[in-house]
C-alpha cells in the first residue's frame, strides 16, 4: 500500500472503506468464536470417543471402534429405555398440552394467567426439590425405580415447555381461520383437525423435537426416581463414571447421544424444509 | 359482465330486530333494526369503533347478542352457533386454509354439509367459472394474487348457497388500483349469484360504489338508511353531512316565512334557498348547517362579470389548489369560515393562482339540523381517510 502525500482528495466508492472491512473481519472473528464456543465440545466428545481417552490428542492418533465395542449390555439397555420413555413423554406430554394450550388461548380463560404461570413451576422449581417431592409421592405408590415413574416425571417437566410451543403457536395463528371455518359448518373439532392442526404441524414437529432432546438429557430430576430397574443412560453413565472414571465406553455412549440428537434434528428439519427451523416457532403463515 | 354465469343460492332476506350488545356500560349496538331484502348489497358503513363489525360477528354468530332477535326468511338463527347459520364470511386478511388447494378450499364448506365428491366438483367447477379462476383450481393460496385470493374467499363463501354472506371489510389489504378493480368483481359476482350481501367497510366511497343500500353508523346507532344517492345527496345528521363525501358547511338558521326552505348563513348577504331539506329541519329559528358540496361551488375571477346563476355568491381568495386529474380541488380562504372547498373541471379554472381573488357562486345547498353539543366548526369536512378523523374528535 502506498500513500501519495500531495495527491488529490482520495476518490470515495472504489472498493469497501477501511472501518467496513474491519467491521467485516470483527464480525467474521465474533461468528467463529461463538461457533467453536457451541461445537467444540460436541467435536471434542466425538473425537474423543474414537480416541478411547478424553485426552485428546492433535493430529489424533490411534482412531479406532474399541471404545464402542466395549459398550456394555447395560449401557445399551439404558439407552433403549432412555429412547422409549424420552419418546412416550414427549408424546403424552404434547398429547396433555397442546389441547390445554388451545382452550387457554382461544377460551380466553380468566384464569389463564395463573395457569400459564402455575404450568411453569416444574422449570422454576429446582429439580433438586421436584425430585425429592415426586419420590415421596412415588414410593407409597410403587412407582419409584419404574418406567411408569420415570416417564411422569419427565411429562412433568415437558409440559411447561409443550404448553409454551403451544401457547406460542395458536397465538401466531390468527383466529380467522377457525372463524372462517366455522363459518363453512365445520364444528370446534373439526376445524382442529381439519384447519389448526395441519396449519401448526411443523411448529409441533419442532416442539416434540425439543421436548424429546431435553428428556433425552434429563438428569437431576431423573435421579431422584430411577433406581437399578429403570435407569436412563445420563444416570447409568453418571453412576460409572464416578465408580470408574471416565472409561472409553461411556465416552463411546456419549458420542451415540450426541448422534442420536444429531440425527432427530436433522429428520425434522429434511422433513419441514429449511424454512421452519433455526429459530422458527411460527407456524407456516396464511 | 360477459359469459356472466349464474348460480344458484340460498340467498334470503335478512332482519335484524333491536339488536344490542353491552360491554358492561358501553353499548357497541344499541337497539339495531334493519332488513336486507333477498339479494340485496347492503352496506354498513361508519368510522371504527362505530358497531358496524360487532353487527356483523352477531350476525354471523361469531359474537352472542345481549338482546334482540335475528332471522333470515323466517328461520331465527340468534341462539344458533356460527356452523349453524349458514352464513358465508370473507375476511378481511381472507383466511383461506393455506395447506389446501383452491378448489379444496371452496368445496370446504360443501364437505362439511356432507355433499358427495362429484357434487362437490360440479359445484366447484361452476364456482370457479364464476369467479373467473378456472384453471387455477390446484394452486394453493400462496400461489395466487391478492386479487385473485379475494375471489378464491367470495367463492368459498358462496359456495354452499348460504342465506346470506357477510363481507368484512374485504379490500382493505389491497393496493388502491387493486382495490378498484376488486370492488368492481366482488359487485359483479354478487348480482351474478344475486347473494343477499352485507358489506362492512369504513371507506365512503367503497360504499357509494358497491351498495344498493348503505347503512350508516355511528357509536353503535344507525344515523341513517338510504341509497348511495339518497345518502350523498341529503344527509339526514351533521354526521352523515360530514362523513358521507366532502362537504362544506356553513353554520346558519332556519328561516320558516312560507317562501321554500331557506336559511341564513354566516357571511352571506341575503337568505339562502335550500335544494333539499333534512327530516330534522322544520321549526323557526332553528339552527343548521348549511351544506354545498365542492361540485356546487362555482368560481370565477372577482373581476369577471357573472357566469353561474346560484343561489348566492361572495368573494374569497384563493389559498390553495390540487391537480387531480379530472378535476382540480380549490380552497378557498373566507371570512367568518375557516377555508371552503371547491372541485372544478381543470380547463375552468387553470388561469387561477393561489392569492387570486375570486367570486364563488352556491349553485345549490342541503340543510341539516346542527347538533348544540357539539362546537360550530364550519368549513370543508372531508374524510377520505376514511372517517377515522371524526372519530378522534368526537
Amino acid at each position: 500500500m502506498t500513500l501519495r502525500a500531495g495527491a488529490p482528495a482520495p476518490r470515495r466508492r472504489r472498493g469497501p472503506s477501511l472501518p467496513a472491512i474491519l467491521s467485516a473481519l470483527f464480525w467474521a472473528l465474533y461468528l467463529a468464536l461463538i461457533g467453536a464456543w457451541l461445537i467444540f465440545p460436541i467435536l471434542l466428545v466425538v473425537l474423543a470417543s474414537f480416541q478411547g481417552n478424553l485426552e485428546v490428542t492433535w493430529p489424533p492418533g490411534h482412531l479406532g471402534f474399541a471404545g464402542y465395542r466395549a459398550i456394555p449390555g447395560g449401557y445399551w439397555q439404558s439407552f433403549w429405555f432412555t429412547i422409549k420413555v424420552s419418546v412416550g413423554a414427549s408424546f403424552c406430554s404434547l398429547l396433555i398440552s397442546f389441547p390445554a394450550a388451545w382452550a387457554m388461548v382461544r377460551g380466553r380463560l380468566w384464569e389463564r394467567r395463573l395457569f400459564s404461570s402455575l404450568v411453569l413451576l416444574p422449570e422454576i422449581v429446582p429439580q433438586l426439590i421436584l425430585g425429592i417431592a415426586l419420590l415421596t409421592v412415588f414410593i407409597p405408590l410403587g412407582l419409584s425405580n419404574s418406567f411408569a415413574g420415570v416417564m411422569l416425571g419427565l411429562i412433568a417437566l415437558n409440559l411447561a415447555m409443550g404448553l409454551r410451543f403451544g401457547e406460542a403457536l395458536l397465538q401466531g395463528l390468527p383466529e380467522e381461520y377457525e372463524l372462517a371455518a366455522a363459518s363453512l359448518g365445520a364444528g370446534k373439532l373439526t376445524a382442529l383437525r381439519l384447519i389448526v392442526l395441519p396449519m401448526i404441524a411443523p411448529g409441533l414437529a419442532i416442539a416434540a423435537l425439543f421436548i424429546f432432546m431435553q428428556n433425552l438429557i434429563a438428569f437431576v430430576l431423573l435421579f431422584f426416581i430411577a433406581g437399578p430397574s429403570a435407569t436412563p443412560i445420563s444416570i447409568r453413565l453418571f453412576t460409572d463414571i464416578i465408580d470408574r472414571g471416565v472409561v472409553p465406553e461411556a465416552i463411546a455412549m456419549s458420542a451415540i447421544l450426541v448422534y442420536v440428537a444429531v440425527i432427530f434434528y436433522a429428520a425434522v428439519a429434511l422433513a419441514l424444509g429449511p424454512r421452519y427451523m433455526a429459530g422458527a416457532l411460527m407456524s407456516r403463515k396464511g | 359482465m360477459k359469459g356472466g354465469t349464474s348460480l344458484k343460492t340460498g340467498s334470503q332476506p335478512v332482519s335484524l330486530e333491536a339488536v344490542t350488545k353491552r360491554f358492561g356500560e358501553f353499548y357497541a349496538v344499541r337497539d339495531i333494526t334493519l332488513r336486507v331484502e333477498a339479494g340485496e348489497f347492503l352496506t354498513l358503513l361508519g368510522p371504527s369503533g362505530c358497531g358496524k363489525s360487532t353487527t356483523l360477528k352477531i350476525i354471523a354468530g361469531l359474537m352472542p347478542q345481549d338482546g334482540g332477535r335475528i332471522c333470515f326468511g323466517s328461520r331465527r338463527v340468534d341462539m344458533l352457533p356460527a356452523n349453524k347459520r349458514n352464513v358465508g364470511l370473507v375476511f378481511q386478511n381472507y383466511a383461506l386454509f393455506p395447506h389446501m388447494t383452491v378448489r379444496e378450499n371452496i368445496a370446504f364448506g360443501l364437505r362439511m354439509r356432507g355433499w358427495t365428491r362429484a357434487a362437490q366438483a360440479d359445484r366447484v367447477r361452476d364456482l370457479l367459472a364464476l369467479v373467473r379462476l378456472e384453471g387455477l383450481g390446484d394452486r394453493k393460496p400462496g400461489q395466487l394474487s391478492g386479487g385473485q385470493q379475494q375471489r378464491v374467499a367470495a367463492a368459498r363463501a358462496l359456495a354452499f348457497g348460504p342465506d346470506l354472506v357477510l363481507l368484512d371489510e374485504p379490500l382493505s389489504n389491497l393496493d388502491a388500483k387493486l382495490r378498484e378493480e376488486v370492488r368492481l368483481d366482488l359487485r359483479d359476482i354478487q348480482r351474478r349469484a344475486r347473494q343477499t350481501t352485507i358489506f362492512v367497510t369504513h371507506d365512503q366511497v367503497e360504499a357509494l360504489v358497491m351498495s344498493d343500500r348503505i347503512v350508516l353508523m355511528n357509536r353503535g346507532v344507525i344515523e341513517q338508511v338510504g341509497s348511495p344517492r339518497e345518502l350523498y345527496a341529503t344527509p339526514e345528521t351533521e354526521f352523515a353531512a360530514r362523513f358521507v363525501g366532502a362537504n362544506n358547511l356553513l353554520p346558519g338558521t332556519f328561516l320558516s316565512d312560507g317562501n321554500g326552505p331557506r336559511a341564513r348563513a354566516a357571511g352571506l348577504e341575503g337568505p339562502i334557498a335550500a335544494n333539499t331539506v333534512a327530516s330534522g329541519v322544520g321549526a323557526p329559528d332553528q339552527e343548521v348547517w348549511v351544506c354545498v358540496r365542492p361540485e356546487q361551488i362555482g368560481v370565477e375571477r372577482a373581476s369577471e362579470s357573472p357566469r353561474h346563476a346560484g343561489l348566492a355568491s361572495f368573494v374569497a381568495r384563493v389559498s390553495d389548489m390540487v391537480f387531480q386529474g379530472t378535476s382540480i380541488l380549490i380552497d378557498f380562504q373566507w371570512e367568518g369560515i375557516t377555508h371552503v372547498r371547491a372541485e372544478r373541471p381543470p380547463e375552468e379554472v387553470a388561469a387561477l393562482h393561489p392569492g387570486d381573488e375570486v367570486r364563488l357562486t352556491i349553485l345549490g345547498c342541503h340543510l341539516v339540523p346542527r347538533s348544540a353539543s357539539r362546537p360550530v366548526e364550519g368549513g370543508i369536512a372531508a374524510y377520505a381517510d376514511g372517517g377515522r378523523r371524526y372519530d378522534r374528535s368526537a
